[in-house]
C-alpha cells in the first residue's frame, strides 16, 4: 500500500522521528491551518509535484487563498490531487537522501546520499560515488560500525545519526514496510528532520492489517478521493488495447499466450490470471473482469493446465458465465490436466471448443479473428 | 540421479492437515514420494492418506528419518514452520506459501542459507523427478524421465513446457519449479548449477519471465562456468511496462527486467534462445 506524505510522516512521528509542524487540508474553502507563512504541498500518488507547481510558499492569506484553490484542482502526471499539507518553513543546512528498502534487492537495504532534494535515479546515473548502500541484516539489524559509517558523512553528531537511523529502522521492519525514504532529509541546528516522506506497507503483511484499513478509512475525508474497490479474488486484470482477450490459470503461461498471440499477430485485449485461487468462482470472476463492457473483443482464448486446479471447476465457471451473459464471440479452451476428463466433457456438453495444444488453440482462434 | 531430489528421499509435510496440504500429499504419493511423516500442531495422532501426524518436527524426528520438507502451511505461520524443519536438521525445503510478507520471506532465505539449508520457493510449484520423487505440485502426467533439466519461476509454464517435451518423446531428468518472486531462495542460476553438475542431465532449459535480473545472473554463470547446452525461452516479451502481471516479480521498471537485457545476456552467453514451446522442443530435440 503506498502512502500520502502525511499518512508517512504520521507513521515516523509514532517512531520519534523529528518532523516540521505540518496540517492537513481537504477542501477549498479551509481556513489557514496554522500562522503563516508555510508551505503548501500536494498530497498526491506521484513523484515530481514541486516541477509541476504542486508545492508553493504562502506569505500571506491571498497567496494562501489562491494557491490552495490552484493546487488542490490539479492533475500531476494523470494523479488527482487529493489534499494539501501546510507544513512549517524551513531552512536546511544540508540535504541528503536517506531510505530502506526491499524493493529491487535480496534484503533489506539502507540507501543514503549527500546528494538530497533531488531523484535518487538520475543520482546513481550521474553520481554513482555519491551514493552509500548498506544491506541490512534481518537479524542483527544495523551494525554499529555501519552506522560509524554512516555518521561520517552526515554533518550531525554520531549520536544524532545513530538515534535517526535506528527511528528509521524501527519504523521500517514494526510498520512492514517495503520502503521508507526520506528526500530530503534536512540537517537543521544539528539535528536531522525529515522533509518529506515517502511510505509503502506490504500488503501481505497480515500484522499491519489493521494499520491498512484504519488509513484507508482515514482517506475518506480527502478531496475527490474514492475508496479503490477491493478485489476479493486473486485474479489480476490488466486491460491492454486490442480486440482478443486471454485468460490464463498461471503467471507464466499467461504470459506466454501473450507472447504467441502478439507473434501470432493478434491485438491483445487483457491479461488476465488467476492466481492462486481456482474455484469456479475465481473462474466466473475472471470471465466478468475479461468480457463485461468490452463490446470490442473479437474472441477469448483460455489457456488452462490443471496442477493446483481442477478442470471441472474451470468449465462449471466459464459454462455458467456463458449461460447468465449473452456472448457471441468464438471462446476457445486448452484444456488438460487434473479432472481433464470431466472438464472436457461438461465444456463438450455445453457446445463449447476445446484444445489439448495450445498453440493450435491460439493459432486457429487468431486465424478466425483476422477473418471476420 | 536427479537435482535435489531422488527416489531415496524421505519427505516430511508440514500443514499436511490444511485443504492442499492433504491433496498434495495424496498426489506425491501416488507419484511413489516416500513421506514418512506430517506435522500440523494440535493435529499429532491422526493419519492422512496413511501418512503419521506429529504436532512438532521434533516429535515426527523421534520417530523418523527424513532429509527433505515440503511446506503448505498458511502465510501467516510458513516461516515459523520452515525455521522448524531446518532447526531439525532438513536439508532441503519446498516452500510452496504464495503472498508472504517480504520481510519474512527476506529471514527465512537468510537463515536457510546461514544453516546450510536449500530453500526452494517461497510460493513456488517445487520439484519433480520422474517416474523417481516428487515434491511439489507438478502434475505427473505431463512429464517423464529423461536427460532435460528444466528449471522455471512458474509452475504452470513448467508443466506446459513439461508437456511438449514429453508430447515431443523428450524426457526430463528434473524439474524446478522456484516461485514467483520478487525474492528467491534458490535461483535459476543455482539450478543450472546443479544440472551442470548433474551426469543424468544433458540439455537445461531455462524458463525466465520479465522483471528483476536473475536471468542475467544466472547468463552471467552460464557464460563463465556452463558445460553443457542451455535453451532459454523468456516469457512476458510483450508485457506493459511497470504492470505486475500475475507474479510480484513480473514487472518492468525503467530499464531493469526488460525481456530485451535478458535476451542480450542470455545470447551473449551462448544460450540458445528461443520464443515459443514448440520452437523449443526442436532445439532441444537437436541439442540432444
Amino acid at each position: 500500500m503506498n502512502l500520502f506524505e502525511f499518512e508517512g510522516k504520521a507513521l515516523l512521528r509514532k517512531h520519534g522521528i523529528s518532523l516540521p509542524e505540518s496540517a492537513l487540508i481537504c477542501s477549498e474553502d479551509a481556513a489557514a491551518p496554522m500562522p503563516l507563512p508555510f508551505v503548501l504541498k500536494a498530497q498526491v500518488m506521484t513523484g515530481g509535484r514541486g516541477k509541476a507547481g504542486g508545492v508553493r510558499v504562502c506569505a500571506d492569506d491571498g497567496e494562501y487563498r489562491k494557491n490552495l484553490g490552484e493546487i488542490l484542482n490539479m492533475t500531476i502526471k494523470g494523479f488527482t490531487v487529493h489534499g494539501l499539507l501546510a507544513e512549517e518553513m524551513m531552512k536546511p543546512e544540508h540535504e541528503y537522501y536517506l531510505s530502506i528498502t526491499q524493493q529491487g534487492v535480496k534484503r533489506p537495504t539502507l540507501i543514503f546520499s549527500r546528494m538530497g532534494g533531488m531523484d535518487i535515479e538520475s543520482v546513481a546515473a550521474e553520481h554513482p560515488e555519491e551514493i552509500v548502500r548498506i544491506e541490512i541484516d534481518p537479524f542483527t539489524r544495523l551494525k554499529d560500525y555501519q552506522i560509524s559509517c554512516l555518521a561520517a558523512k552526515m554533518d550531525v553528531e554520531r549520536a544524532e545519526a545513530r538515534s535517526f537511523l535506528l527511528k528509521l529502522q524501527e519504523a521500517y521492519f514494526e510498520e512492514h514496510a517495503v520502503l521508507t525514504e526520506i528526500n530530503p532529509l534536512g540537517v537543521i541546528d544539528g539535528k536531522l528532520t525529515a522533509l518529506d516522506c515517502k511510505f509503502v506497507i506490504d500488503d501481505h503483511a497480515g500484522a499491519a492489517a489493521s494499520v491498512r484499513d484504519a488509513i484507508e478509512a482515514n482517506r475518506g475525508k480527502l478531496h475527490k478521493y474514492i475508496t479503490p474497490e477491493k478485489e476479493t479474488t486473486t485474479v489480476t486484470y490488466v486491460p491492454l488495447k486490442g480486440d482478443v482477450a486471454m485468460i490464463s490459470d498461471g503467471a507464466g503461461t499467461g504470459m506466454l499466450t501473450l507472447d504467441l498471440l502478439t507473434d501470432l499477430g493478434a491485438e491483445v485485449a487483457c491479461f488476465t490470471e488467476l492466481g492462486g485461487m481456482t474455484s469456479e468462482e475465481v473462474m466466473y470472476r475472471a470471465m466478468q473482469l475479461t468480457l463485461d463492457g468490452h463490446s470490442e473483443i473479437k474472441g477469448l482464448l483460455i489457456v488452462l493446465i490443471g496442477g493446483f486446479n481442477r478442470m471441472d471447476n474451470m468449465a462449471r465457471g466459464i459454462i455458467r458465465y456463458l449461460s447468465e451473459h449473452e456472448v457471441n464471440i468464438p471462446i476457445y479452451t486448452r484444456m488438460c490436466g487434473t479432472m481433464e476428463e470431466e472438464g472436457l466433457r461438461l465444456m463438450a456438453e455445453a457446445g463449447l471448443k476445446t484444445y489439448y495444444d495450445l498453440t493450435d488453440a491460439a493459432t486457429q482462434l487468431v486465424q478466425l479473428v483476422k477473418e471476420m | 540421479m536427479a537435482i535435489l531430489i531422488n527416489k531415496d528421499s524421505k519427505v516430511i509435510v508440514l500443514g499436511i492437515t490444511g485443504k492442499s496440504g492433504a491433496l498434495q500429499t495424496k498426489a506425491m504419493l501416488d507419484a511413489g514420494t516416500d513421506i514418512v511423516a506430517g506435522v500440523t500442531p494440535g493435529k499429532g495422532g491422526q493419519e492422512v492418506y496413511g501418512v503419521p501426524v506429529y504436532n512438532f518436527v521434533s516429535e515426527a524426528a523421534a520417530e523418523h528419518e527424513f532429509d527433505t520438507a515440503i511446506c503448505f502451511v498458511p502465510p501467516f505461520a510458513a516461516k515459523d514452520s520452515c525455521y522448524e524443519a531446518i532447526d531439525a536438521g532438513v536439508g532441503l525445503v519446498v516452500l510452496t506459501t504464495e503472498e508472504m510478507e517480504l520481510n519474512d520471506s527476506v529471514e527465512i532465505i537468510e537463515y536457510a542459507h546461514a544453516h546450510g539449508a536449500t530453500l526452494v520457493g517461497p510460493g513456488c510449484a517445487g520439484v519433480l523427478a520422474p517416474e523417481e520423487c516428487k515434491v511439489g505440485a507438478h502434475p505427473i502426467r505431463f512429464f517423464k524421465k529423461g536427460h532435460v533439466g528444466v528449471v522455471s519461476k512458474s509452475g504452470a509454464l513448467s508443466y506446459e513446457i513439461g508437456k511438449t517435451l514429453s508430447d515431443a518423446g523428450i524426457g526430463q531428468s528434473t524439474i524446478v519449479a522456484i516461485g514467483g518472486g520478487p525474492l528467491w531462495g534458490f535461483t535459476q542460476a543455482d539450478a543450472v548449477k546443479l544440472f551442470d553438475a548433474d551426469p543424468e542431465t544433458k540439455v537445461i532449459v531455462l524458463l525466465g519471465e520479465i522483471g528483476g535480473s536473475s536471468e542475467e545472473d544466472a547468463a552471467a554463470w552460464i557464460k563463465a562456468n556452463c558445460t553443457k547446452p542451455v535453451v532459454s525461452l523468456i516469457v512476458g516479451r510483450n508485457a506493459p511496462a511497470g504492470k505486475s502481471l500475475g507474479h510480484a516479480g513480473a514487472i518492468v521498471s525503467g530499464n531493469v527486467g526488460t525481456a530485451k537485457t535478458k535476451l542480450e545476456a542470455l545470447k551473449s552467453a551462448g544460450v540458445h534462445v528461443v520464443y515459443s514451446p514448440r520452437e523449443l522442443a526442436a532445439k532441444v530435440a537437436e541439442l540432444l
